[in-house]
This record gives C-alpha cells, structure tokens and sequence, in this order.
C-alpha cells in the first residue's frame, strides 16, 4: 500500500466540508464570513473558494487519483462561486485606490468594474488557475468556450443595464501573461500600485497548466524573467523573511520588519511550485521565527501585532497559523505540521457539522488557558484541512505535471452517491487493479450506498471483489452478480450498489495487457 | 489547440527612422503595400544599453541571416525606448553591426503609443554609472508581424537561435510568407 493510499476520518471530514460549503446555495456564505468587510481582505470569499479547490486538487492527484467523480463536481461549485458578484464586486471600490499608503495616486485611478481589466491579480489569477487547473485535472475543456468565465452583474435597483464581461480561460491567460509582460515581470498589482510576491504566485500555476494543455512554455519564460525582475530587490529582507510587497510605481520594496506569519508561509507555500530549492533553504530559519512551543507539546504561531493606522483597527484575517500549518505541510515538515495540528485539535474546537470537519471561526485570540485560539474562517474551513491533505510538495507536484500518459484511460470513480466517502481509489496499471475503500456516511449501522466505475476497457474481463470476496464479473456488455453488491450498467459505466458495512473495500481486477498509454 | 493567437497590433503611429525619414509605422510593415511584402522581427531597445540590446540583436540579426540565406526574407525593426537619447543619427551608429535591422525612434508620445500597442514594459532607471544618468530596463521579446499588423507569435529573450529560427520557419510556412516547398525552407 503507499503512503498516501487512504484517508483518514479526519481528512475525509475536510473533503466532506469542502463539499458542503460547496452546496451551499448561491449567496450562502454561512461560516465563510470573516472579520473583514467588503471582501478586501485576505480572509475574502475569493480566498476561501481557490484554495479549497487547490486541496482538491492536491488530494485527487496524489491520493485519490481514481476518483475524479469525488472532485469533478465540487470543483466545479466553487468555480461558480467564485464568479459570483459577491466575490469580485469589492474591485468596483478598491480599484478606485485611496490607501493610505497610495493617497498620493488617488487622482490616478478611476473606478473599474471589470474584475480582470487590470491589477487585482489577487482575484483573477485564482479565476485562471482555478478553469486551468479543472481542464488539466478533469480533461474538461468547458472552461475554454467563449464566454465560459464571465463576469456579470445587473440590479434591478440600481445600475442601468448592468455590467458584463466575458472571457475564457485562454482570453483571460493571455491578458494575464500580456500584465506580466507590461509590468516587466515584476508582477500584477492587487490592490492598485501594490505588488505582492504571494498574490502573483497562483496566476503562474495558471499559466503552467495552460502550458500543459497546449504545450507552450509560459511558465518557465514567466518565471526565469521574473526572477531576473526581482534580482535587484532580492526576495528576502535583511531579517531574512519574504518581502510582503512593491510599490509600482517607487519601486520601494515593503519588508517583512513584523515578521508577520503568513507572508513568509503563504509566499512558501506557493512558490516551492517552481523555485523549491530557494524555498526550502530559507525555509528551516524563517519558521524558527515564527513557531512557538506549548507547554503539552503542540504548536502554534506567533502572530505579528497589527497597529491601528490612522486610530483605525485593521481588520484583516491574516489566517497565520493555517498558512504555517499549509507551509509545513507543502515542505513535508511532518513533525511541524503534527504539532500545529495537534494544537489545533485541542484550542480551536474542531467540529463535525454534516459529515464535515472544519474548526468554527472564533475572533478571541486566547482561550483562558493563554492557548492561542483565533480561527479564522480561511484557516478553519480550508487551510488547515488543505494541510491535512496536503503531501509533501503536494502543489509542486501538479505544477509538474499532474499525470502520466494514459490517465485518462484508467478505471475510476466517475460518480459517487451522495454520503460516500471515497477513502482511497487508485488503479494500478501494471496489475490492472483498481482499488477503492469506500466509507458510507449514513447515520444507520447498515448502508446503502453507490458509486460509479467509469473508463472501464471494453474488452477486457474484469472481477469485483468486496474484501476478498468475488461478488461480479463481466466482460463486454455483460455482468454477472454473485454475492451482495448491485450492479447497473449506466451511461458513465457500471453503477455499483451495496448494502453493508460502512467501510467497504473493493477491488475491480482487469485481465489481460493493458493498451500501451497514448501520448 | 495553441490559444496563443495572432492579435492586432495598432501601428498607425508615425516614427523616424535611422536615416531621418518620417515612416508610418504601418506602411512599413505593410512594406509600402508591396504584395510580396514578408513579415517583421520588431525588438525594442536603447542605444545606451551594454550588454542586452547588443546581444539580442546580434542574435536575432544571425536569425534574419539564416532565414534570408534560405529564401525567408524578414525585415528587422528596432524601435527606441529611450527617444530623448537615441536619435536618428545614434539609431544609425549604434545599428551599424546589424545591418538587417531598421531603427526607428520618434516623440515621446508617439514611442508611448507604440509601447503600449506592443505591451513593452519600458521605464527610466536612475544609473550612475551611465554617462546619461540612467538607463532604461524594458521587455526584451521579439514580435514577428505579419504585413497586415497582426503579431503572429512572439520570442522571450531565453530562446536561443536555434530555436527561434525553427520557430519562425514554422510561423512562416503557416501563415504562407514562404513557400513550404522553397529550397531553403526546411534547412534555415
């Protein structure tokens, strides 16, 4: 068996919250909403949504490789979410500028209501990554038809005749790219005039899996400029730590002189994509700083305080300790990643709400114990779940390259009932075996519960087996049952129906060689 | 499918060239409506910079060379992100290594325009150690145009000759600039 062959109760809770935020109906944000307002700060929806589709995308490829069916449609959710005018209307105010920090390029902006058009790659590098990525993953090209990724807004209150603006995900990789250039590698601005190292990181993944698709080479020119770029900032501050940010139009380098948690962990976590070596020499050093040991043996982070500015409190849910725990996490830090873990179990009141595990949002930074206890609603429902399933170079490896030739011609799960829990599901091709754990959630002792088995070779006979034992076969257009299981031929393949345990193992054994993998 | 599709560029924008003739951007990449008119190399560049200009066009001039020799002629054009510097007279000096190469400057509204039709990034850069006081970093990518303004492709500056030659031979033959059944056409 390998290492990350099956999911625990705890990271299959993740998944199941995932999901669940995911069919929440349109508008629905319940437990999503954080400190902040207006969606301008870095526990936004935009946040919330991306990053649980990287985790499942993590998860599928390196742990659930045979089961798209678990990913696909989930995937799909959040990408509609994040289309949402919920999610991207704060760009109508923010792109009017009018930080403190830029008070002086006030008269410069104007009002843009095209979440895209310019700067904010702090949303639209998720919106390309996401429908990339989902190509890649899924081998589902819906995202590249005219219009597939666009962005609408009408009020019948207010408005005139509304706000539209289309764009797929070829359109919007090139207008991206066309930024990078125009910025001269440096970078896409977030907020206007303001360029962050972490925030650009997701709109290369994008145009690495675009790479991927249509086998240019982007990314690798993307980053080699970007490099050159910021060689005469350096990356890193005299302390050590990331620099948080750019000033477009100075060129003045924001230093990381708080040590603040989630610049150096989100930045990390993202950047090992490419640049793994540089990541994972400064990375032993950077986390020193910013750890802190209890006294029962777990972790947890230090956060750097926030002033008020101008006597405001800055509301902003910086999410450190679940970009820490995501960070050691991406660099295989099991020790670090237990330890934080282990602490998030016992101060930040994990919860099973429906089937998923999530750890509530609580804005007390220390319980009475002097425990850190701030959860953020970006570490609770996804960052520490991302960093559950999360493997070492977990996001590297589908930068890489997700799949081997042949993937898509593999036996998988291509759909899943509702309340199974898929727990492993992986073909291997050199035994021509397709081995599924599958755990029905149904709050009752028996189950009864289904899933697909889609990509089946038509030709070659194939046995079921429920544990050890032969429950079908078939060959062809013909099935034969001979012990508890159910099985229909459906459209997407063969449904297969038990009644049973909760936990049920299974294995689907193909006879005969296997068609060399086309490339 | 490579989604990486010609897109138009505006170049209705009137410049100079190195001999101190006005040109119409256009017109010169239409090649004066010539109809047998071939394609554009378009660099961007300053007369001031060491190493980078000077090594990108004397590898890019090797490209026009081999494409040429194999009957894919190319016009080069080197167009100015420094027009308070570089004059006709210094485009004509410091161009004088690669013949294959046009350099064209003009105001700097108009040497604005251009840039942001191409998306070059250019920006003056304080530099005590140039005679001038500063330099001028900008994108260093390649753009082939077709006679009608639309760029079919373009070069990082990473690639090497090699490549790019490979490349626009392709490029070339597709967009029918050249015959594919020319003699040279496959040994560029």
């Amino acid at each position: 068996m390998l290492a990350n062959d099956t999911l625990d109760a705890q990271q299959a809770g993740h998944l199941r919250h995932f999901e669940n935020l995911s069919l929440q109906a349109p508008n629905d944000w319940s437990l999503m909403k954080g400190r902040g307002h207006g969606q301008d700060d870095f526990g936004g929806y935009r946040f919330q949504l991306a990053y649980m589709a990287y985790a499942l995308a993590i998860t599928h490829v390196h742990r659930l490789p045979a089961a798209p069916g678990v990913f696909k449609p989930v995937f799909e959710r959040l990408i509609a979410k994040l289309l949402l005018p919920e999610t991207w209307l704060y760009w109508r105010d923010v792109s009017r500028g009018g930080s403190i920090f830029n008070a002086h390029l006030q008269d410069r902006y104007r009002e843009e209501w095209d979440p895209v058009a310019r700067d904010n790659i702090m949303y639209s590098a998720y919106v390309q990554s996401l429908a990339l990525l989902y190509h890649v993953l899924f081998d589902d090209d819906r995202h590249a038809r005219p219009g597939a990724l666009t962005f609408e807004h009408w009020s019948y209150f207010w408005g005139g005749d509304g706000h539209r603006f289309a764009y797929d995900q070829h359109s919007l990789n090139e207008h991206l790219y066309w930024k990078m250039v125009e910025s001269g590698y440096l970078g896409i601005a977030c907020e206007p005039n303001c360029i962050f190292q972490i925030c650009n990181q997701p709109a290369i993944l994008g145009f690495r899996m675009h790479d991927l698709l249509t086998g240019g080479d982007r990314a690798s020119e993307v980053t080699r400029s970007y490099e050159q770029a910021w060689a005469q900032f350096g990356r890193l501050g005299d302390n050590g730590h990331y620099h948080v940010m750019l000033s477009q139009d100075t060129h003045a380098v924001r230093p990381n002189a708080a040590r603040a948690p989630w610049v150096d962990a989100w930045c990390g976590a993202l950047m090992n994509m490419w640049n793994g070596d540089f990541v994972r020499a400064h990375y032993p050093r950077q986390l020193a700083e910013l750890l802190s040991r209890d006294a029962d043996g777990s972790l947890s982070v230090r956060s750097a305080p926030r002033p008020p500015v101008n006597g405001h409190a800055v509301l902003n849910d910086d999410s450190d300790f679940g970009w820490v725990a995501a960070w050691a996490s991406e660099m295989g830090d099991g020790e670090t990643l237990r330890g934080l873990l282990r602490h998030a179990d016992r101060h930040m009141a994990p919860r099973w709400r429906d089937g998923g595990l999530y750890y509530p949002r609580n804005d007390v930074a220390e319980n009475a114990g002097g425990h850190r206890s701030l959860v953020e609603p970006m570490t609770g429902n996804v960052l520490l779940g991302y960093a559950r399933l999360n493997v070492r170079d977990g996001l590297r490896g589908i930068y890489a390259g997700p799949w081997q030739a042949g993937h898509f011609d593999e036996p998988a799960i291509v759909e899943a009932g509702p309340g199974v829990d898929v727990l492993q599901a992986r073909f291997d091709r050199a035994s021509g075996v397709l081995s599924l754990t599958l755990h029905a959630r149904f709050d009752r002792q028996r189950a009864d519960a289904w899933v697909v088995v889609g990509r089946m070779p038509r030709q070659r006979r194939w046995t079921l087996f429920f544990d050890e034992a032969q429950v079908a076969h078939g060959e062809g257009g013909t099935l034969t049952a001979v012990g508890p299981a159910r099985l229909d031929a459906v459209d997407a393949g063969l449904r297969v129906r038990w009644s049973g345990p909760r936990m049920q193992a299974m294995r689907m054994r193909f006879e005969g060689t296997p068609p060399e993998p086309a490339r | 499918m490579n989604p990486d599709a010609t897109w138009p560029v505006e170049l209705a924008i009137e410049l100079t060239d190195h001999s101190g003739d006005r040109v119409d951007l256009a017109a010169l990449v239409r090649g004066n409506n010539d109809p047998a008119a071939g394609c554009s190399l378009v660099l961007f560049g300053f007369t001031h910079c060491k190493v980078v200009c000077p090594r990108a066009l004397a590898r890019h001039a090797g490209v026009l060379d081999r494409l040429a020799d194999a009957g894919m002629p190319v016009r080069g054009l080197y167009i100015s992100v420094d027009p308070q510097r570089d004059s006709p007279e210094a485009m004509r000096r410091f161009l004088e290594p690669w013949p294959a190469f046009t350099g064209l400057t003009g105001s700097i509204a108009a040497i604005d325009r251009v840039k942001a039709s191409f998306r070059v990034f250019a920006r003056r850069a304080e530099d005590p150690d140039d005679p001038g006081g500063y330099r001028v970093p900008h994108t260093a990518i390649a753009y082939l145009l077709a006679p009608d303004g639309r760029c079919l492709a373009h070069f990082a500056d990473a690639l090497g000759a090699d490549e790019v030659v490979a490349r626009l031979r392709a490029l070339l033959v597709a967009h029918g600039s050249v015959d594919a059944r020319a003699p040279g056409a496959h040994r560029a």
